[in-house]
């Protein structure tokens, strides 16, 4: 075997292994979504329309969104080799995000230091956890940036450059799940 | 039993005693064993080999002990059941409901699945011509993560808590306001640890299927177990995360407060509709891989090609996708309304088709095929008639009108015990017969082996038959105790002699499994049964990378037609990369993690949940560091330099 195509073998494999599984992750933000819908708005305890603020909302989603677009540009320096394009491209999209968890802290923040925690209806309850765990992948993918910025420094370019690839599928589903929560979590309720 | 423990009066069921006692005393004793007999060395290599014959291995060996800890649940369930008003040992009331909930939730996913799980890990890369599967450190994990599931889940019954909810843990009992305790956290943490596995073997094996098979080896020419993997991996990909969403749900109704099953605002029966979104397609999760089994048996053993290969294939994808448009026929006593029952109802049907299509090929690979009727072809022809007669009372359940009638009873007991042990159980002791030669290269002894089958086979249809006349006379199932006047004593008492000879047949197992190694024999050659397809190519047991030289496929059964024609298989110098294997104890430590992690949410201690969290994301920085490709990726630049 020509250990040449090795990597590319392998690199096709592990892609199409992970795009199957963001499809399980996918399903399981549909039974998450399909949850919200059935259970909001709640018949009582607080409406979705009182709570959501236009301004995190927007914020945020400027934020995460535009890190999508961010990220492109590490992308492009892993197809020229340029250590510098990559460099900024992560770093940009690591400050993106890690923003993006402080205006969804301070949402988070501000609805349980209000009183209306998991516990107060089922709105919140379904609300809590499908928002959560797209945050709790933002947070992941934040540590996964970190790990990438030192692997660039320990492996070899084309295992480096297989693992950011995998990174990059993964916050651009990460960032398609955010805009499927504004269609169907947030805009309802804001418009 | 009760005793003082500084200060505090602990009530412990003597069951629970027995069992710490027999583990006490069993541990030394195993450890001695192990040691004396110099077994270190070869649980070391399995514990850390990510080659899939391995780690298919383990998932028997462990779905096998499995089987044996539920089996001894329903031989326990057998004896309170045994005569009307019966006070067996503890098996009254809530421990009732802790041993019929043990029983079938680890007979599903810890027995069933990972017996499956292991067979497929073993025998489908080599029908396939791939030299491993397609991410075998991901495999290692796959399984560590089953095993992490199925330990936490055995050791509920240790604590004296036990799931109680049933296997299908429906709301609001399942919810905290019913059942308080850390039971049925134990019942989630279990599931959503093993679920998380088996999500990762079904990527692993689609992978493989689609990418690593060998040369010429087109989908069209592929043996039928492995397109049965690969459609019950597709299956496990909508089925399994749906129940982890189910089990996140539960949980944030359990530990948190939240009222998603229960209460003014929630819905009992939206666990009801998600459960079974997942629950029904584990069915055909579960039957699927079997029917490849079987097919692949029967085809090898009447020495004939499979009848009606297009139609068996189109026949699997088809009840695949059926399998998720008939969840609501568990659910036809809810109230749902004429409509969906009527469409659940007839989508159920609809099943039977494909499914006669499969039997009526079976039928016809043997016709005027030349029979040798070894074991692992005994347990195919006993398949059959169990898993027909299976299928009608199905149909029979399907029709929502009888239905009403038939809910809740032992009629339904005795239908999926015909299915999932007429297509699940059989299908792997057939396969397990049959693969033995690949997985440690020697051959079960037939004489026991067909001693095991008989009375398996007898056991079984004399436990499970007379329960559909117990649920025709209105036994309801999951209840201890029946009266002298329900009429209903007859068909009890027979079904737990009958219960008792199935276990007597899995002594048998043992007894076999301990002849066939204790002398020290000769391997058998690579092709003992005289086979059809390419895991026979290579000896037994399967080497780690056997395929060195690829042999290119031109046809179905290419081996086959090869050994017909006296020629050996073509073979290609260079085909694609093989999947790097690694020796690595990483799995073992995410196992810990989780254990740790699991246990402090089980028993809702903070600094517990803390610390196994951290130490399981620690675990993907350990990972990201010690990835094994680094090495050969670095070789091949420096090759490329050149």
């Amino acid at each position: 075997m020509s250990s040449k195509t090795m990597s590319r073998d392998l690199f096709g494999d592990k892609r199409m292994g992970f795009f199957i599984y963001l499809f399980v992750e996918a399903v399981m933000f549909a039974t998450l979504f399909a949850t919200y819908i059935i259970y909001t708005p709640a018949e009582q305890g607080p409406h979705p329309s009182e709570l959501f603020e236009m301004k995190t909302v927007v914020l945020s989603s400027i934020f995460l969104l535009s890190s999508s677009g961010t990220l492109m540009i590490a992308e492009k320096g892993l197809e020229r080799r340029n250590a510098n394009l990559i460099l900024t491209g992560l770093l940009i999209t690591f400050i993106f995000g890690a923003t993006f968890m402080y205006f969804e802290t301070h949402e988070f923040y501000k609805f349980v230091s209000e009183g209306h925690t998991v516990a107060t209806n089922n709105f919140l309850s379904s609300y809590f956890v499908l928002v959560g765990l797209h945050a709790s992948h933002v947070l992941f993918g934040l540590g996964w940036m970190i790990v990438l910025l030192i692997q660039r420094e320990l492996l070899p370019y084309t295992l480096f450059e297989e693992k950011h690839r995998i990174f990059n599928y993964y916050w651009h589903f990460v960032d398609i799940i955010w805009v499927l929560i504004l269609i169907i979590v947030y805009a309802p309720y804001l418009f | 039993m009760e005793f003082y423990l500084f200060g505090e009066l602990i009530v412990l069921p003597t069951d629970v005693v027995a069992a710490w006692v027999s583990v006490i005393l069993g541990t030394p004793i195993v450890l001695y064993w192990l040691t004396k007999k110099r077994h270190w060395p070869v649980i070391w290599d399995y514990a850390t080999s990510t080659n899939h014959r391995k780690i298919g291995t383990l998932y028997i060996i462990f779905a096998i002990l499995f089987f044996f800890r539920a089996g001894i649940d329903a031989l326990f369930i057998r004896l309170q059941l045994v005569t009307p008003e019966n006070q067996f040992w503890v098996f009254q009331g809530d421990k009732y409901n802790e041993i019929f909930t043990t029983h079938g939730t680890m007979m599903i996913f810890f027995v069933a699945m990972p017996l499956l799980i292991g067979l497929m890990n073993v025998a489908v890369p080599l029908q396939i011509g791939a030299n491993d599967l397609a991410f075998p450190f991901l495999n290692a994990i796959g399984f560590y993560l089953f095993l992490t599931g199925g330990m936490i889940f055995f050791a509920a019954f240790f604590f004296n808590a036990a799931p109680n909810a049933g296997w299908t843990a429906y709301a609001p009992l399942s919810t905290y306001e019913f059942t308080g305790g850390p039971n049925n956290n134990y019942y989630i943490f279990g599931l959503q640890i093993s679920g998380l596995g088996t999500i990762f073997a079904a990527i692993n094996m689609i992978v493989t299927i689609l990418r690593l098979r060998a040369p010429g080896l087109k989908l069209t020419r592929m043996p039928l177990f492995p397109w049965a993997s690969l459609i019950t991996s597709f299956l496990i990909l909508v089925a399994f995360p749906v129940l982890a969403i189910a089990l996140l749900l539960l949980q944030f109704d359990r530990l948190y407060g939240a009222t998603f099953f229960v209460g003014e605002l929630g819905h009992p029966v939206y666990w009801q509709h998600l459960f079974w979104i997942f629950g029904h397609p584990e069915v055909y999760i579960l039957a699927l891989p079997a029917f490849g089994i079987f097919s692949d048996i029967i085809s090898a053993f009447s020495r004939k090609n499979v009848f009606g290969y297009t139609s068996m294939v189109i026949a699997l994808a088809l009840i695949g996708m059926l399998g998720f448009m008939v969840w609501a026929h568990h659910m036809f006593t809810v109230g749902l309304g004429p409509f969906a029952n009527t469409f659940f109802a007839i989508t159920t049907m609809m099943i039977a088709v494909p499914t006669g299509v499969k039997v009526f090929n079976w039928l016809f690979t043997m016709r005027r095929g030349v029979i040798r009727i070894k074991t692992p072809m005994l347990f195919a022809l006993g398949f059959i008639p169990t898993f027909v007669m299976g299928g009608v009372t199905g149909v029979m359940l399907a029709s929502a009108a009888a239905d009403m009638q038939y809910h809740d009873t032992y009629f339904v007991v005795a239908h999926f015990h015909y299915v999932i042990i007429g297509s699940t159980v059989l299908g792997a002791f057939a396969g397990l017969y049959y693969w033995y030669p690949k997985m440690t290269g020697k051959m079960l002894d037939e004489k026991l082996g067909k001693w095991h089958f008989w009375l398996f086979l007898i056991g079984f249809h004399l436990t499970f038959f007379p329960q559909h006349l117990a649920g025709l006379n209105g036994m309801p199932r999951r209840v201890y105790d029946y009266t002298w006047e329900d009429g209903v004593f007859v068909y009890n008492f027979i079904s737990t002699i009958g219960a008792f000879m199935m276990g007597a047949s899995m002594l048998f197992v043992i007894w076999n499994v301990y002849k066939t190694h204790r002398p020290k024999k000769e391997n058998v050659g690579a092709d003992p049964w005289d086979g059809r397809t390419l895991e026979w190519y290579v000896p037994s047991p399967a080497p780690e990378h056997p395929f060195e030289k690829m042999p290119i496929i031109d046809r179905r059964d290419a081996l086959w037609w090869a050994k017909q024609e006296g020629k050996p298989l073509p073979v290609a110098e260079h085909h694609r990369a093989s999947p790097v294997s690694i020796r690595t104890v990483q799995p073992f430590v995410l196992s810990v993690a989780l254990t740790i992690m699991s246990f402090g949410f089980i028993y809702g201690w903070l600094w517990m949940q803390i610390i196994g969290g951290a130490a399981s994301l620690g675990f993907f920085v350990l990972r990201a560091f010690n990835d094994e490709r680094t090495a050969v990726y670095r070789k091949e630049e420096q090759d490329n330099e050149q």
